[in-house]
């Protein structure tokens, strides 16, 4: 058979074997699979929160009535910019940079820890307002929604910790550069999720 | 760096993420059987697609703070008084501006593989419809 081919059979190349017949990595094909379906998650979340945000028992507040849009805006804005901070660590371990990677993915592990403070912060003031999860199918709509978010962010942290961890132990060369780029897709896919959040839950009018 | 011109390997340039692992001998000519044929289309499928050049930093600096002046006109319009159909429609609109900007710079949709993008498509359009159709039924969105 290899005489009839003509060339030397194709010797494998170390990590060749983490490649489907696709031709892409089947780690990062997983992870894009595995985020199409976390649309699905979210999706039902965000539409549950749709069709419940108004109902509330009379005198009790709806999650619309307490946002406060300027500082969810500077919690979103930070979230935004840990996009930046995660692509930018990416950037540095495929030019073999080290050091800016751990710089970079300790400031999106940072600036994603400020996140998750300022959603605590919200949830305790809204709990003095009387919102809580069994206040109202709103408030619980709500506080499911934005708490499996922020689940997501805090797994996301964890993540890139560890990165940092294994990267100082010099275990995380150039080469394995997507092990950085399949949690990189994951932390912005939160961002992403979280852009939907602030526009429909937050800024979208409730009129209903 | 001799010895890297002897063997014709060229080491991979920074930045790149090629992963292609082309043969480095010249494959000599011979005649075509369907044999040759099904072993190279073999060989083909083991090879690895070509990813393309991602952008430079300064781009995803660039990127970011498009994505910041989007957020600050999505805030605005929260607080500007207009048609409320209208503020939705705008509103959505730059929020599928920020989705696209992510995922197709940040997380390299525009650049990588074709079936990547089909495969989150995919989920993305299911989750679409299903949540549409479910909130158009229940009255909802329309």
């Amino acid at each position: 058979m290899q005489a009839a081919l003509g060339h030397a059979p194709h010797t494998p190349a170390p990590g060749d074997h983490d490649y489907a017949v696709t031709g892409i990595d089947s780690r990062k094909l997983g992870m894009w699979g595995f985020l199409a379906s976390e649309c699905l998650f979210f999706g039902a979340l965000i539409s549950s929160h749709l069709l419940y945000r108004s109902r509330a028992p009379e005198g009790v507040h709806i999650p619309h009535d307490v946002y406060d849009i300027p500082y969810t805006s500077v919690s979103s804005f930070v979230l935004l910019m840990s996009s930046l901070t995660m692509v930018l660590a990416l950037a540095a371990i495929q030019r073999n940079d080290h050091r800016r990677l751990r710089i970079w993915l300790l400031a999106t592990a940072f600036l994603g820890t400020v996140f998750i403070g300022g959603q605590v912060y919200e949830f305790t003031v809204f709990t003095h307002e009387g919102l809580n999860l069994s206040s109202s199918v709103a408030a619980s709509s709500f506080f499911v929604l934005t708490g499996f978010h922020g689940v997501h962010v805090s797994v996301g942290i964890l993540w890139l910790l560890s990165l940092v961890g294994i990267s100082l132990r010099g275990q995380l060369p150039a080469e394995k550069h997507l092990q950085v780029e399949i949690a990189g897709l994951y932390w912005h896919f939160v961002d992403i999720v979280w852009i939907l959040i602030f526009t429909v839950v937050y800024l979208v009018p409730n009129t209903h | 760096m001799a010895d890297t011109e002897a063997t014709g390997d060229t080491p991979e340039p920074p930045g790149s993420s090629a992963v292609v692992t082309e043969e480095t001998e010249p494959e000599p000519e011979s005649e075509s059987t369907p044999e040759l044929e099904a072993g190279t289309a073999g060989l083909a499928l083991v090879h690895h697609a070509p990813e393309h050049t991602h952008p430079s930093p300064a781009k995803y600096v660039g990127i970011a703070i498009l994505l910041a002046v989007i957020t600050a006109l999505e805030v605005a319009l929260y607080y500007i008084t207009m048609p409320e159909a209208l503020v939705v429609v705008l509103l959505l609109i730059l929020a599928t501006m920020k989705f696209a900007l992510v995922a197709g710079f940040f997380m390299h949709l525009k650049f990588d593989s074709p079936m990547l993008r089909r495969v989150f498509i995919t989920g993305l359009a299911l989750a679409g419809v299903v949540y549409f159709v479910a909130l158009t039924t229940l009255r909802v969105l329309i």
